[in-house]
């Protein structure tokens, strides 16, 4: 460290700290083992005065670095933030006063009964009153500035292994997108990225613009009234994109390499003449993107290994889109039957064909706009001659929101028939042409069976999304399921970005080779950082829907650059300054960290060290978790402003019954659960220590090993939920700790050490009654076990 | 074709600011998706806190996670965010201009309580009113004190009501909050709130003697603040479609007919209920559910539209009575048609495979209560292969329509909306734009969708004022 | 009667739903029921239906002519109007159920012993000889309905009932032998043939403009 680091501790007495604790030990605390070169307390930290005692001291130059030793980290967050300062919080407030123990010598030993309910649903009721005037004994006064002792040294030990985070110097702002697709999502998103002044390049496949809604004869509307199908408007979309000064466009064009990062992604543009064959490549350029929107649509379900819906047996059986491409052909005039040209009398639309069904073979999911597109083709025939007979047979019509409903009464209304039944075999009628299908009609429960002229299956929608990275992944040593796997005909798939990343070459998929997407709060977030999917090849959806997303897809892409060019992280942790920095020297080349990074930002240089690519982090810290030979950290957190607290608590003496429990809590979830746990005066042991993580994954074993080695009675992880429905916000990170922390056994048996030692908890951030619940459990658990064999 | 951007008048050359209204998921999202990309932006919210309707909600469907834990996030994201400002109890009076260059009047309601409070609630221990609490919207309210509910001031400072009480046994009586309150516990901004209805009395000076910052200012009044604005995203939201006006399912007269949200406050841990899953009338355990579909959408009577979210909803909430209660627990859905698109499909399956959720195509014609168990008694006719029933439950949940927040002639400006009140995309909006439920019955993963689109909006009006180049354009 | 029926088989050729829409009195918003059941629930009578309103109307779209225009529902209807009040898509219930009736009857298909349709017919002769219900013959035609014995059964047990009618001035007998009559019985008699003549043209004439 060049710069003399001063440490100012400024501890607050307001919100019945100074009451409960004795303020002026703090100091002494702060001032002794924190080795704070300034200590000052103060009636009220947070207020103006406050605050500007802590700037002047900065201004001063006593102070370089601060700890405030006050609330929560979470609270009071912008008005301790100091420009280039770093800043360390002790939490007095919520991690002490307020959750301390009321009665009694010890939390949970003698709270023992009214917190012993069970899981579901039984919450005791709210004990005690507000803040701290409540009588309290010496001992357990004691034990809780104990506690809160231990706080002081934590704050001042973080602070001295944590410098403030500055960009690195490899920032670019390049205000330049790349669209992938150049359908009605990709023309969207590279309209809307350039009307708010920024360059875009779209590669498209094919030889024209349009992508599948250029095969439309009409579209559903979205526009009040939604009564009648209008036209797609592809040729507009397809003009303004082509006369846009902002935008290229790139025909039969595809992308044979995209390596890089968030503002300075480099792809190859590979051009390939349709004319000379599969690959005729006519050569390639290599140019500079900002960011990459995923664009690549759907291709139509093919139904033809389906035998029970007859598309191969009858040519009067059609799909959803080979209907479009002969009333296309029409141009509304009346359509006639593929088979023999004779006029069409009677049409059946078979929804949810290949769809909504775990059969094999059949999307086991509902592609969401074959309601209104089987409507909208029925009006083809009833608007052409109203005497046509055009029934649908459904099982849940599905025309949801405000339009949906409207263009379902018109279809109605305009005498398209709708049938709730269940299809069981559709086969060629004979003879006269047509087809003939049996189904249920589900309403006046019976069997039927009827010649229609013509039959169309509404099949479902199957993205385009490259290659499923995390199907291809080396998963050598994880937790697996496998089990499940779908044993699907493998079509060899190819892959759209051709990313170079060591984690594969497109965007994982979610879930039915749909690109990923983080699905409820944030749509958008994929798990390559600057790339982003927008239409149905992020998810089933309709044209209205996919021009929504691919604008919102176009906002994503122009914050990713910005944040790049300014060395911020993107989403959840915006703004982090800090990125990776490795010590290569003590680098094993055991590559944990590639393979356990959940957004795939690590690569492999040469000479097979890990590259870390700034801009794709997300400063999750799962790297550092990773690392076994502890050589990857943060500027504002690392294996030692962790594992330095974790030391700096003092364990007593197995004799004074005051065991130590550390709590690493996730800061998303768990740790905020225990904020508000205190915020309603719930409370925990007095012997925890809690210390909030980033993401379980960021926790690396070695803390708890020196945890236990420590003298430490007890670990506890507190994380979020894993697997199908995670609720980690870096995706994978719980998952990853959890798989960790199942080969700590290992260690404990080598320590000598009881397995109930450490324990591992999946907590939600509404689990306020449980949180606390879940380390007073810690205590007896350590009350009877006894204390650990390790301490000195 | 309709096009998102106006033509920009007399933009100017210091970047314009983005006002959002509206802090629910759809506002907070367009607000920081635009402000992490480098834009200024006002956010005004008319509760004291942010985060809106999903703060009331238990879960999230498919997922079944809490909806707390992405605005933990979002709030983070806020706190990080210096070029974002966030005014709670604030309305948007009136907008003049035109695109690019408009004058917002913002009305801020008084708090009584500034920015000084460290949220340690000595005021809250010292007021001794209490009224019912509008957080959990009205479970547990009688039907006179519903339709009261809004303008509530007879109830003033009862002392009777005992908020931790055990209801197993008895009526569910509505929860209760002090006259200095925060709203939840992750309310933000996290600062205490004086109910005005305390204002003039002792209450009021009992808050101002507790408080040791000098955080009560009871001196407070309303004010209106002039903002420049370049573009406005209008993202107010939903609110649910009155039950009471669907007169054959009793709401408001059969105690045990809820409402969809009502049963997110009953599940709630911190609610009315402790998170039991109770019945109203008595208190008893709710073990055998009934779920109405389409209660006021897909009704000419009532609302147009379908609300979209409803049947999600219902196949959600059809877990919680087995959360609650195991295999006792037993949920029957009466529906026209389930819409659980794309992925949501999975969530059908599953919960379709319980042999403990039954779903009758049907929409039901009427309840009746029994009046000596309280069971209410739903009558109807299963329309696949035409079957009549009178089915008792425990409980009625009302799936209840969505309609938008702000309606009619209430906008602060001329705006395009469609019959159903939702706002159209439309050039003569301006640089008014339409976000989440807003502009059509959405879903929180659409909402977010629809936000991002709106911030990208913004944005462009944004851009056009400062980017060189941009505003020779007209797109 | 069934010449009528026979032509219509013809005309619409197994296209009942358009036959109904043409015909029947608010036929055409047959198309919009979504089937929810609501209307079939809510029916004071419903339990005692062959089929209610929604399925009717789904057997009208699945072209269940012969099963429709000889079921007993839409006999059953009281004009309670509790369907119309609750259908979500504003269908005139209703009025389609007294529309199928009369128009089954047209075309010779209404359940021939159907008490309601057998009351109606009695009503509508009696109300169309002299223009006025005559409440007495109406009610003792409805006694001999099922045949003598039953007749004369039934009026001896109304017997006191009759009677105490008679004391309080509630009945005339003297109405059995002719009672009140509109003024102009004839103008009144082409005034319904005329109405009739013009059901009729507006049949064979075919499809009437479409509803919505």
């Amino acid at each position: 460290m060049a710069k003399e680091r001063k440490i100012g501790a400024y501890i607050c007495r307001g919100c019945g700290i100074g009451q409960a604790l004795d303020a002026d030990r703090l100091e002494e605390v702060a001032a002794r083992e924190g080795r704070a070169n300034l200590v000052r307390q103060h009636d009220f930290l947070c207020a103006p005065e406050g605050v500007e005692t802590i700037r002047a001291d900065l201004a001063s130059g006593e102070v370089s670095d601060v700890v405030v030793c006050a609330c929560s980290g979470r609270a009071m967050t912008s008005t301790f933030r100091f420009d280039g300062v770093a800043v360390a919080r002790a939490n007095l407030r919520e991690g002490v006063v307020w959750s301390r123990a009321r009665k009694g010598e010890s939390s949970a030993l003698a709270d023992a009964g009214s917190s012993d309910s069970s899981e579901r649903g039984e919450i005791p009721a709210k004990t005690g009153e507000t803040t701290g005037e409540a009588e309290v004994s010496s001992s357990e006064r004691e034990t809780m500035q104990e506690m809160a002792d231990d706080h002081i040294r934590m704050a001042c030990t973080e602070i001295r292994f944590m410098t403030p985070p500055s960009p690195s110097l490899e920032q670019t702002l390049n205000r330049t997108i790349l669209v992938v697709g150049g359908g009605i999502s990709g023309m969207t998103a590279a309209l809307e990225s350039a009307r708010a002044g920024y360059s875009v390049t779209i590669v498209e496949k094919s030889a024209t613009l349009g992508g599948f809604a250029a095969r439309l004869w009409k579209r559903i509307p979205d526009r009040s009234p939604c009564e009648a199908p209008v036209d797609p408007g592809i040729a507009t979309l397809v003009s303004e994109v082509s006369v846009h000064e902002r935008i290229t466009v790139e025909t039969s064009s595809k992308i044979s390499r995209t390596s890089g990062s968030p503002g300075k992604f480099k792809v190859t543009i590979e051009r390939c003449d349709p004319a000379s064959g599969d690959d005729g490549s006519t050569g390639s350029r290599t140019e500079t993107f900002g960011a990459i929107i995923q664009a690549t649509g759907f291709t139509p379900f093919d139904p033809s290994h389906i035998p029970e819906l007859g598309y191969a047996a009858s040519g009067d059986v059609v799909t959803s889109s080979e209907l479009e491409a002969l009333a296309l052909a029409a141009k509304g005039e009346a359509l006639v039957r593929p088979s023999d040209a004779k006029p069409i009398k009677s049409v059946l639309f078979v929804q949810c064909a290949g769809q909504r069904s775990s059969k094999p073979g059949h999307l086991s999911y509902c592609s969401g706009y074959c309601c209104a597109a089987s409507i909208k083709q029925a009006m083809y025939f009833q608007d052409a001659d109203p005497s046509i007979e055009t029934v649908v047979l459904y099982s849940d019509m599905r025309t949801p929101g405000s339009g949906g409903e409207d263009f379902y009464r018109s279809g109605q209304s305009r005498g398209i028939v709708f049938t709730k039944g269940e299809t069981s075999a559709i086969s060629a009628a004979g003879e006269g042409g047509g087809a003939r299908v049996r189904y249920r009609d589900l309403i006046l429960d019976e069997e039927v069976e009827r010649d229609f002229d013509l039959v169309v299956l509404a099949t479902g929608m199957v993205a385009n999304a490259g290659v499923d990275s995390e199907a291809n992944d080396t998963k050598t040593d994880e937790p697996d399921t496998n089990a499940s796997a779908p044993a699907a005909i493998e079509i060899p798939v190819e892959s759209i970005l051709n990313l170079t990343y060591r984690q594969g070459p497109d965007l994982p998929h979610l879930a039915h080779g749909f690109a990923d997407s983080h699905f409820i709060c944030f749509p958008y977030e994929t798990r390559r950082t600057g790339i982003y999917a927008a239409g149905p090849v992020r998810r089933p959806m309709d044209i209205a829907q996919a021009r929504e997303d691919a604008t919102g897809s176009a906002m994503k892409a122009i914050q990713a650059i910005e944040n790049a060019g300014r060395g911020r992280a993107a989403h959840p942790r915006s703004g982090d300054l800090s990125f990776p920095k490795v010590r290569y020297d003590g680098c094993t080349q055991c590559k944990r960290c590639t393979v356990e990074c959940p957004f795939g930002a690590i690569d492999e240089d040469e000479k097979r060290y890990p590259l870390f690519n700034e801009s794709r982090c997300r400063r999750c810290g799962t790297c550092m978790g990773a690392c076994p030979v502890r050589v990857i950290s943060f500027e504002n957190y690392s294996i030692d402003t962790v594992g330095q607290q974790i030391k700096s608590v003092e364990i007593p003496d197995e004799t004074e019954n005051k065991p130590r429990i550390l709590v690493l809590a996730c800061e998303n979830d768990a740790w905020p659960a225990l904020d508000m746990a205190a915020r309603l005066r719930r409370s925990w042991s007095v012997f925890a220590r809690v210390i909030p993580i980033r993401c379980l994954g960021s926790v690396n074993t070695i803390w708890v090993t020196d945890a236990l080695n420590a003298g430490y009675d007890g670990v506890m992880l507190m994380g979020c939920k894993s697997g199908e429905n995670y609720q980690c916000h870096f995706v994978k990170g719980s998952e990853m700790a959890q798989y960790r922390m199942t080969k700590i056994d290992d260690t404990l048996e080598q320590l000598g050490l009881e397995k109930e030692r450490v324990i591992t908890h999946e907590v939600a951030i509404t689990d306020i009654e449980r949180a606390p619940r879940l380390i007073n459990e810690m205590e007896r658990t350590i009350a009877r076990i006894g204390p650990s064999p390790l301490k000195f | 074709m309709p096009e998102p951007v106006p033509g920009i008048e007399g933009a100017g050359t210091d970047q314009g600011v983005i006002l959002v209204v509206g802090g629910g998921i759809s506002g907070i999202t367009a607000a920081l998706e635009a402000t992490e990309a480098g834009k200024d932006v006002i956010l005004i919210e008319k509760r004291p806190f942010i985060g809106g309707r999903i703060t009331q909600l238990y879960k999230y469907f498919p997922k079944l996670c809490h909806p707390v834990c992405g605005l933990e996030i979002n709030q983070r994201r806020i706190k990080a965010s210096p070029r974002l400002s966030v005014l709670t109890m604030a309305s948007l009076e009136s907008l003049r201009g035109t695109a690019g260059d408009y004058t917002a009047s913002v009305r801020i309601a008084p708090r009584y309580v500034n920015d000084r409070c460290t949220a340690c609630g000595a005021c809250a221990e010292a007021v001794q009113a209490e009224f019912n609490d509008e957080f959990h919207d009205g479970l547990g309210l009688t039907s006179a004190d519903r339709s009261h509910a809004a303008s509530d001031d007879s109830s003033g400072d009862s002392s009777g009501a005992d908020p931790s009480g055990d209801s197993s046994t008895g009526p569910l009586k509505p929860a209760r909050r002090k006259g200095a309150y925060l709203p939840y516990p992750m309310a933000w901004p996290e600062r205490f709130v004086l109910d005005p209805r305390i204002i003039g009395t002792e209450d009021a000076r009992r808050a101002f003697d507790a408080c040791r910052y000098g955080a009560i200012d009871l001196d407070m009044t309303e004010e209106t603040v002039e903002l420049k604005v370049a573009a406005v995203i209008w993202a107010t939201g939903w609110k649910p479609y009155d039950a009471a006006k669907i007169q054959p399912y009793g709401y408001g007269r059969i105690p045990n007919v809820i409402t969809s949200l009502e049963l997110e406050r009953m599940m709630d841990p911190l609610g009315p209920t402790g998170g039991k899953l109770v019945r109203p009338s008595d208190g008893l355990p709710a073990r055998n559910v009934a779920f109405i579909q389409c209660a006021g959408s897909r009704d000419r009577n009532h609302l147009r539209h379908c609300s979209r979210i409803c049947c999600m909803v219902s196949l959600k909430q059809s877990t919680y009575t087995r959360e609650r209660y195991g295999d006792e627990g037993e949920a029957t859905i009466y529906y026209i048609d389930i819409r659980a698109i794309d992925r949501l499909e999975d969530f059908y399956r599953k919960i379709k495979s319980d042999p403990k959720v039954r779903f009758i195509k049907s929409k039901v014609a009427n309840i009746t209560a029994d009046p000596r168990s309280g069971d209410p008694i739903l009558h109807g006719v299963d329309t696949e292969g035409y079957r009549r029933y009178s089915n008792p439950h425990d409980l009625v949940v009302l799936a209840i329509g969505m309609q938008p927040s702000v309606g009619g002639d209430d906008f602060p400006f001329e705006v395009v909306v469609n019959r159903d009140g939702f706002i159209e995309p439309d050039p003569r909006n301006g640089a008014i734009f339409a976000a989440g439920c807003a502009t059509d019955a959405l879903d929180v993963n659409r909402s977010v969708q629809s936000a991002t689109a709106a911030a990208l909006r913004a944005v462009q009006v944004v851009n056009a004022g400062t980017m060189p180049g941009l505003e020779s354009r007209r797109d | 009667m069934s010449e009528n029926n026979n032509e219509m088989i013809e005309r619409y050729r197994g296209n009942f739903l358009r036959e109904v829409e043409d015909n029947v009195e608010e036929g055409e918003w047959v198309k919009m029921c979504m089937q929810c059941g609501v209307c079939s629930g809510s029916c004071p009578l419903g339990p005692h239906w062959d089929f209610g309103p929604q399925t009717l109307f789904m057997m009208i779209r699945a072209g269940k002519r012969d099963e429709v225009l000889a079921a007993e529902g839409p006999w059953m209807c009281t004009s309670c109007y509790n369907c119309i009040v609750r259908c979500p898509r504003e269908l005139p219930i209703t009025h389609i159920m007294h529309g199928l009736a009369h128009y089954a009857v047209r075309m010779g298909l209404a359940p021939k012993n159907q008490p309601t349709r057998k009351f109606s017919d009695l009503f509508w002769k009696n109300l169309k000889a002299d223009g006025r219900v005559n409440e007495l013959r109406l009610g003792i035609s409805l006694y001999f309905m099922h045949g003598f014995v039953d007749g004369i059964k039934t009026a001896l047990k109304k017997a006191p009932l009759g009677l105490g009618m008679v004391r309080t001035k509630r009945m005339n007998p003297m109405e059995f032998f002719g009672g009140h009559k509109v003024r102009d019985r004839k103008g009144f008699h082409r005034m319904l043939e005329k109405a009739e003549e013009i059901e009729s043209a507006r049949i064979e004439k075919g499809p009437r403009p479409g509803a919505e």
